[in-house]
C-alpha cells in the first residue's frame, strides 16, 4: 500500500517538466493581465497634461473630502458596533446566533447595486420606514448620511467577520487566567483580549476601509451623484469620465495607491499572528 | 487555608468531594485523566460555579450556595498555574510577570519583579517573548506570573508534564521553598508517583469525581488498600490469590495463585483472611531477578519463571516473567540486562521480602 504510493509521487515528481512551462505561462499571461491595467493607470496619469490641475478642481477636492470624512465616519461606527457583535459571536453559541452570522456575510455577496435598491425601499421616501423616518424630520435617500449608510452597509461584514475570528482565536483559557491574576474581565478584555485580536482586528479595519471608499453601487442607488453631498470618488471618477479624463485618472491614482497601502497592511498583519508564534 | 465541600454536575459526570488543605501544607489531587481533578481546581479559581457546596479560601467564603455567596474569580487572589501555562504571547517575560500588579505602586513593583526573576531564575530574560523562551522557562515565569499578585493559595494543573527529569527536580524544588517562605496552601495535580511523594504532604486520590483515598503519599501510594487505587497508581502486579495458610505467630499468611497450586507467595497477615482470598499488589522495582535461587536468605519469597517479554520502561527495562501461569512484572536497569545477559525465554528467580507484597481489596 505504502509501496504503491511512493511510486505514485515519484511519478508526479517526474511529471513536473510537462506541466510545469504550462504553468508558468499561464501564471504570466495572468501577472499581463492583471498588472497591465494597472501600469497603464500610472503611465496615462503621468502623460496626461495638467493633471495636478485637475486633481486640485472643486469638483476632484470636494469628492476627494467627501470620501474621506464619509468613510472615516462609517468605520467609526462599524467599529463602535461591529466589535461588541463580533464578541457575541465569537463566544455565545446559539442557533439564533448562527443564523444571524450567516446573515452578516450577506451584504458581502449581494451585488451593490441590489443594496442601493433594497435601501431605498427601506428608508425610501416611499419605502418601508419611509413615513416614520419622515415623521420625525429625516430624510435620508439622497443626503450625504445615506451615502455613510450604504458605506457601512456593504462594509460592515467585512469588520465584523475578521473581528470575530480574532476573538475566536483567544482562547478563553487566557482570559479565564488574566482573571485569576486578580484583573477583572473589563480590563482582561482591553489588557489581553484585544491586544491579541488585534492583528485580525486591525486587518479586518484596512479591509472594510477599502470596500467603503470603493463603494459604488449602493451609493450611487441610494445617495445620488451630487457634487459636494454625495458624490464620493468613484462617483466622481465615473462622472469625470465624460468631460475630464485627467480628473478621472488623477482621482483613480488616489484610490490606487490606497489600494496598496491596504495590501501592504494586510500583508503586515497576516505575518503578525500572536497564535502562530506559541 | 483551603477549605471546600462541593458537588458538581455536567452531562453524566457527576463530582461530589471534600478538600482540606492547610496553609503551608501541600495536596496532591492524584487520578486519571477525566476523574475531576481539574474541575477542583476551577472551582476554587472560580471559573467554575459547583452545582452545590462551599468553599473557604484563607479566611473567606468564596463560595456559598446555599447562603448565596458568589466572589469572582479576579477578587479571589488564587495563583492557578494550567497546563499549558498560557503565558501572554504579545508581553516580554517581565510584562507577563508584572501583569496581575496594579499600576499604581511602580517602584515597589519593579522591586518584586526584579526579585521574583532572580528566585526563578530567569534574569536576563526580561525582554524576551514567551516564544523564545524554553518550556521550562515558560513554566518558571507562569510560577512567578503567579506568584506576582501574592496569592492565598497555588493551584498547579500538571506542572510537570512537558519538563525533562532535571527541570522537574528544580521546579519540585522551587514550589518545596514557595511552601516554606510564603505559607500558602498548595493544591498539586498530577499523575505521576513521585512527584506526588516529592511535593505532598498529603495525597488525595479522585477517581469519576469521588475520593477514593486520603493520606500521607507514602502510605497511600505504598500500601494503597484498594484493587481500584492500585491499578489508578499503577502497581504492576496485582494478583487475585487464594489463601492456604495463615499464620498469626509470623504475621504472615501463605497464598497460590487463584485456581491454581503453584507457586506459593507468603504475604503479610492482612484484613479478608477469613473469606480466604484475597488480591495481593506488588510493585515491579521491590522484585529481584537472579539467576539462581538465594541459599539462606531473607527472602521468604523465591519463584523460578521464563522471561516472556522485555519493555523499555525508562530509564531501564521491565521483565515479564511467566511464573507457571503467573506473570511478574520486574524493573531493572539497562546494566543489570546486559549484564545478566537476559533475553525472551531465560529462565530466572524473582525474589522478594513477604513485606514487599501487601493486600489489595475492593472491600475491606
Amino acid at each position: 500500500m505504502l509501496r504503491t504510493f511512493a511510486r505514485i509521487k515519484t511519478e508526479r515528481r517526474s511529471s513536473h517538466p510537462l506541466w510545469m512551462p504550462a504553468g508558468i505561462s499561464v501564471t504570466l499571461l495572468y501577472v499581463l493581465f492583471i498588472g497591465l491595467p494597472v501600469v497603464a493607470i500610472l503611465v496615462k496619469a503621468a502623460q496626461q497634461k495638467g493633471l495636478f490641475a485637475s486633481l486640485l478642481s472643486d469638483t476632484t477636492i470636494q469628492a476627494l473630502q467627501l470620501s474621506l470624512v464619509t468613510s472615516i465616519i462609517s468605520i467609526v461606527i462599524v467599529v463602535i458596533i461591529g466589535t461588541p457583535f463580533a464578541l457575541l459571536l465569537a463566544r455565545k453559541d446559539s442557533l439564533v446566533l448562527k443564523f444571524i452570522d450567516s446573515l452578516v456575510e450577506l451584504p458581502i455577496i449581494l451585488p451593490p447595486i441590489v443594496a442601493g435598491v433594497a435601501m431605498l425601499m427601506a428608508f425610501g421616501r416611499q419605502g418601508i420606514l419611509g413615513p416614520v423616518l419622515n415623521s420625525v424630520g429625516i430624510t435620508l435617500p439622497f443626503t450625504t448620511g445615506a451615502v455613510i449608510c450604504a458605506q457601512i452597509f456593504v462594509a460592515a461584514p467585512f469588520y465584523i467577520r475578521a473581528a470575530k475570528l480574532g476573538f475566536q482565536s483567544v482562547s478563553t483559557d487566557y482570559e479565564d487566567v488574566s482573571q485569576t491574576l486578580g484583573v477583572s474581565p473589563w480590563q482582561t478584555f482591553w489588557k489581553l483580549t484585544i491586544p491579541l485580536a488585534s492583528p485580525s482586528i486591525l486587518s479586518g479595519l484596512a479591509l472594510a476601509w477599502a470596500r467603503a471608499i470603493s463603494e459604488f453601487g449602493a451609493t450611487i442607488m441610494f445617495a445620488g451623484n451630487l457634487t459636494g453631498k454625495t458624490q464620493t470618488m468613484p462617483l466622481a471618477i465615473l462622472t469625470a469620465m465624460e468631460s475630464d479624463i485627467g480628473a478621472s485618472l488623477a482621482l483613480s491614482v488616489i484610490l490606487l495607491l490606497a489600494s496598496i497601502v491596504v495590501l501592504i497592511i494586510l500583508g503586515f498583519f497576516a505575518n503578525k499572528s500572536w497564535r502562530a508564534n506559541l | 487555608m483551603i477549605a471546600a465541600e462541593m458537588t458538581y454536575r455536567i452531562e453524566d459526570f457527576e463530582l461530589d468531594l471534600s478538600i482540606n488543605v492547610n496553609p503551608g501544607e501541600s495536596l496532591v489531587l492524584f487520578g486519571p485523566s477525566g476523574a475531576g481533578k481539574s474541575t477542583i481546581l476551577r472551582a476554587i479559581a472560580g471559573l467554575i460555579e459547583p452545582s452545590s457546596g462551599f468553599i473557604q479560601i484563607g479566611e473567606s467564603i468564596v463560595f456559598d450556595k446555599d447562603q448565596k455567596i458568589w466572589v469572582p474569580p479576579y477578587k479571589r487572589k488564587v495563583g492557578y498555574l494550567t497546563q499549558q501555562y498560557h503565558l501572554f504571547p504579545h508581553l516580554s517575560v517581565s510584562k507577563n510577570i508584572a501583569y496581575g500588579l496594579s499600576s499604581h505602586s511602580k517602584d515597589s513593583s519593579a522591586a518584586l519583579i526584579s526579585d521574583l526573576l532572580e528566585k526563578f531564575q530567569l534574569s536576563g530574560l526580561e525582554n524576551r517573548y514567551p516564544w523564545e523562551i524554553s518550556g521550562g522557562q515558560q513554566q518558571r515565569v507562569a510560577l512567578a506570573r503567579a506568584l506576582a499578585s501574592s496569592p492565598r493559595a497555588l493551584l498547579l494543573d500538571e506542572p510537570f508534564a512537558s519538563l525533562d527529569s532535571e527541570l522537574r527536580r528544580a521546579i519540585l524544588n522551587e514550589i518545596r521553598r514557595i511552601l516554606t517562605f510564603s505559607k500558602i496552601p498548595i493544591i498539586v495535580v498530577t499523575h505521576e508517583r513521585e512527584e506526588a511523594v516529592a511535593i505532598g504532604d498529603e495525597i488525595q486520590v479522585i477517581d469519576s469525581g469521588h475520593t477514593l483515598a486520603k493520606g500521607e503519599p507514602i502510605k497511600v501510594l505504598g500500601h494503597p488498600g484498594q484493587e481500584r487505587v492500585a491499578s489508578l497508581i499503577g502497581v504492576e502486579n496485582l494478583i487475585p490469590m487464594n489463601i492456604v495458610d495463615t499464620s498469626t505467630a509470623e504475621g504472615t499468611m501463605t497464598c497460590v495463585p487463584r485456581n491454581m497450586d503453584s507457586p506459593q507467595i507468603e504475604v503479610p497477615l492482612g484484613v479478608g483472611h477469613e473469606s480466604g482470598y484475597t488480591t495481593i499488589g506488588i510493585r515491579a522495582s521491590d522484585i529481584i531477578l537472579a539467576h539462581y535461587k538465594i541459599e539462606n536468605s531473607s527472602a521468604r519469597n523465591q519463584i523460578q519463571g521464563t522471561v516472556s517479554e522485555i519493555n523499555t520502561n525508562s530509564p531501564g527495562y521491565q521483565i515479564t516473567l511467566n511464573c507457571s501461569g503467573i506473570l511478574l512484572r520486574c524493573n531493572i536497569t539497562g546494566t543489570s540486562l546486559s549484564e545478566m545477559d537476559i533475553k525472551t525465554g531465560s529462565s530466572l528467580w524473582a525474589i522478594f521480602k513477604a513485606s514487599s507484597c501487601f493486600i489489595v481489596q475492593d472491600h475491606p
